[in-house]
């Protein structure tokens, strides 16, 4: 979003003993939605200040684990000279003020949080400021260059007198707010920039149990639900019966909803365990036939051929007639579950013509509408109220909205509130997985090894088509499957890339890094191995076709922090580098890999990353090391199967993931580039699949393109 | 029928069907709620909690099966080395997402009361039963690496 796009900043006197400050963003919606909510000027909060001094921040954007409630917030106390180990934060409750980069909704996606809101949040801040120095000088009847703000008080530098900020909160209430507000050179930044541990408010919730996520959701006469799926994708319930389930302990009310058949009871493990009482004639329908196998002989045939054009240029024909040697690759990568620590839930109360709902949510605005839409009432008429998220990873976003469809229809027209929580079981088998792929790839080399064409093929389900983000579905491409592919920084003259996109039950969703988790492993992968054609060490061989000079000096840099030139050749000890464009920043990566019979182990990571500017680079070194450990998961252990139309997998002794033993060390160097400030988030997952491949190919001359890699 | 609990000093009377798994009489009988659900069949750790000091998957604990033992909880507030331990998560900047890390908590410091000083290897083997999907198990590292649990 612009800085240029923001209209006007107003106070708002919402309660009488505190001030409010928010200011109006028009909304950058897809370009069709573009018009009535740019002119609609609705003030709304950000920051409070309590006639005690007590300051609270209002965030829009979820924290899910990211940091983004610390770095927006160290945005906001900075400018506005905050006592920081003081101030407090409170999710914010919906409105457009808080809307996302993407469209008229709020959404905590695509690692935007910081790249599209730190800017605001400094104006916010910096506006209040010099309110608060105003108010003061004019009290003191004194001018403005006398006064020096610290630590949520205002000083009279020629008397030292003192002022807090809640002192001053029924002076600046009638004040009109800055517009332009001047914002501190990074310099003068005491948080900007620096390293900051977590806020110590969430910390410490977070280490003594206080922390409240959806789960931990309770009031008074509150029931719970548990829900039995269908284990058949696209299955039906023909009839049930519930008669034993109904007559165990506990057990208020049983009844089908759209995705099953819901149990409400007095305790969750009631509910769960009545589950196993019912009986189900279903219908389970013709995907009851389908297994993984028939899903891949399908994809093959697509993959011959021709699909929706994602790249066309030159003339890769020519090229590849022409070419001293070709490398071509296939590629298959499973679904994937996201698997959250806290399985999903949502909690929702029906009182007639409102309701009112809870759950740690990534798209609340989509959340409330789903609730007023199945209660037939407006989405103003819907209290959403959103909690710490134990895990997001895209599944928080769900566009078929699964967990809280169930949720409000079990809660609809009953006189509780009721949490409908899923089990791990229903995690990890109800879908929504990052999909299942296979792409083949090919690349002519001309007799100096450089790459002259490059085709490749892409099969998967779409993720972004009917949904909120359907605008990033075109021309019968999706986003998910030319992210990082058609946009790959090389200098490659000729490309020919084409997508398919079938279609099946099983629902599908963005999952933390989206596209790039199958095009980074086939861009990276290639590229390396035409390295390795060329003959030509494969850092060099990828700085020698990069002109965008951040790529080229982050090559450099991890090159440097990981001795590249010096690395040892020792047996089964390999070395992989990788590098990935995403979310609007770069990250670099050497893996070194041991391998031995049927197994191999990440020993260590060098990550190098430019995201423009580190707001907190003490987030960003953490996020580079939870990029890492999350895409070992999928590099190693994880994957949905299916087999007769059911997923395989159930529980984390199935669907393996990351555990301590396979952390490998991480060591993190930063570049501040000083370019457009770009996503951290999701930006270190993708590089570790190729660097892990590649290494793994160092170290035996056996190159793996499918994920997971099964060493054999 | 009633069950007597003794956690974290204080004593409980629950009455529920003693068949009943620990993690949920102390998350929805005691709102307890710091003790997370995360598999329900002892995979991941987040319900990790001590029993008479060593560490058990509350998920797959039966009220039947602990008796008069002591239990302790993320909750508890006077356990010196549990809060040396919930120091050095702060410290050393752990929690992400944070909802594995009462369960994390809670087995470092059934880890570090059977030894004080538990090397590389000690460590990862004593934690490689909790999952965390923010990966954060560098910090964890070195975190217990940090502290003094001998003091």
């Amino acid at each position: 979003m612009e800085l240029s796009r923001r209209t006007f900043l107003k106070n708002t006197a919402l309660v009488t003993s505190a001030f409010i400050v928010g200011f109006y963003l028009p909304v950058k919606a897809s370009a069709a939605e573009d018009t009535k909510e740019t002119n609609r000027l609705k003030p709304n909060a950000f920051i409070k200040i309590d006639a005690d001094n007590t300051i609270t921040f209002f965030m829009g954007q979820a924290e899910m684990g990211q940091g983004t409630y610390t770095a927006l917030a160290m945005c906001i106390a900075d400018e506005l000279d905050a006592h920081w180990e003081a101030v407090h934060f409170k999710a914010s409750g919906i409105d457009p003020v808080y809307n996302s980069v993407f469209g008229p909704w709020m959404l905590t996606a695509g690692s935007t949080s910081i790249s599209t809101k730190q800017l605001e949040m400094r104006q916010v801040g910096a506006a209040v400021n010099l309110m608060l120095k105003k108010a003061a000088a004019a009290r003191w009847n004194t001018d403005l260059s006398n006064i020096k703000t610290h630590n949520a008080e205002v000083m009279n530098l020629k008397t030292g007198d003192k002022f807090t900020y809640g002192d001053l909160v029924s002076d600046i209430k009638t004040m009109s707010i800055p517009q332009d507000p001047e914002l501190k050179a990074l310099k003068d930044c005491s948080l900007i920039g620096k390293p900051t541990k977590r806020h110590p408010s969430e910390a410490w919730a977070k280490v003594t149990g206080q922390a409240e996520y959806g789960v931990d959701v309770r009031m008074e006469n509150l029931k719970y639900a548990a829900v039995l799926h269908p284990a058949v994708f696209g299955a039906k319930i023909v009839s049930f019966d519930a008669s034993k389930a109904l007559k165990r302990n506990g057990i208020i009310k049983i009844k089908q909803i759209p995705n099953g058949i819901s149990v409400i009871a007095e305790h969750w493990f009631q509910a769960k365990e009545a589950l196993n009482y019912i009986d189900v004639v279903w219908d389970k329908g013709e995907f009851a036939k389908i297994s993984t196998k028939d899903i891949r002989k399908e994809y093959d045939a697509l993959l011959h051929t021709p699909g929706a054009s994602m790249r066309r240029d030159g003339d890769t024909a020519k090229a590849f007639k022409e070419a001293h040697s070709i490398i071509s690759a296939d590629y298959e990568f499973p679904f994937l579950a996201h698997a959250p620590m806290e399985p999903l839930n949502c909690t929702v109360h029906h009182t007639g013509d409102s309701a009112k709902m809870w759950t740690g949510g990534q798209v609340q605005t989509v959340y409330q509408k789903v609730c007023a839409d199945i209660l037939g009432l407006k989405p103003e008429a819907v209290e959403y109220n959103n909690t710490f998220l134990g895990g997001g990873f895209g599944r928080r976003a769900a566009a078929n909205a699964d967990y809280i469809n169930d949720a409000v229809y079990n809660a609809k027209n009953e006189a509780w509130p009721i949490m409908t929580l899923w089990t791990r079981e229903d995690d990890i088998r109800m879908g929504n997985y990052r999909p299942m792929y296979k792409n083949k790839a090919r690349v002519a080399l001309n007799k100096h090894g450089d790459i002259t064409a490059f085709e490749a093929k892409v099969v998967g389900q779409p993720v972004v088509k009917d949904t909120i983000l359907g605008f990033l579905f075109k021309d019968g491409v999706d986003w998910a499957q030319w992210d990082g592919l058609t946009d790959h920084p090389y200098s490659i003259a000729n490309h020919d890339m084409q997508a398919h996109s079938p279609s099946s039950p099983i629902p599908v969703l963005w999952w933390r890094s989206v596209g790039h988790t199958q095009t980074a492993p086939l861009v990276e992968g290639i590229v390396d191995e035409a390295a390795y054609k060329a003959g030509v060490d494969p850092i060099a061989y990828r700085i020698s076709m990069l002109e965008d000079l951040r790529c080229i000096k982050l090559l450099e840099d991890v090159a440097k922090i990981s001795d590249w030139k010096n690395r040892k050749k020792e047996k089964n000890i390999g070395y992989g580098v990788a590098l990935v464009k995403s979310f609007g920043s770069i990250v670099a990566q050497v893996a070194k890999v041991k391998v031995s019979k049927n197994d191999f182990k990440v020993l260590k990571v060098w990550c190098s990353v430019d995201c423009g500017f580190a707001i907190n680079p003490l987030n960003i070194e953490n996020q580079m090391i939870s990029g890492i450990n999350f895409g070992l998961a999928p590099t190693k252990y994880s994957e949905i199967t299916i087999k007769n139309g059911e997923a395989e997998q159930n529980n984390f002794y199935d669907y393996l993931v990351t555990r301590i033993s396979d952390a490998p060390d991480i060591q993190v160097s930063i570049v501040n580039s000083g370019d457009k400030i770009g996503g951290i988030g999701e930006t270190a997952v993708p590089p570790i699949f190729p660097a892990v491949a590649n290494a793994i190919f160092d170290a035996t001359g056996k190159r793996y393109h499918s994920l997971p890699i099964k060493i054999s | 029928m009633t069950t007597k609990l003794k956690i974290d000093g204080t004593t409980y009377d629950v009455t529920v069907d003693e068949e009943t798994p620990l993690l949920w009489v102390l998350r929805e009988y005691l709102n307890l709620t710091g003790t997370k659900y995360g598999c329900g069949v002892a995979q991941c750790g987040a319900c990790t909690v001590l029993l008479d000091g060593k560490a058990v998957r509350s998920c797959a604990t039966n009220l039947k099966e602990i008796g008069d033992k002591e239990i302790m909880t993320i909750a508890n507030k006077t356990d010196p080395l549990l809060k040396k331990v919930q120091e050095a998560w702060v410290e050393e900047d752990v929690p992400q997402c944070g909802y594995c890390q009462s369960g994390q908590i809670m087995n470092a410091t059934g880890l570090l009361k059977a030894n004080h000083n538990p090397s590389e290897k000690e460590i990862v083997a004593g934690m490689n039963g909790n999952i965390c999907r923010c990966g954060t198990y560098n910090r964890i590292k070195n975190a217990i690496k940090k502290i003094n649990a001998g003091a």
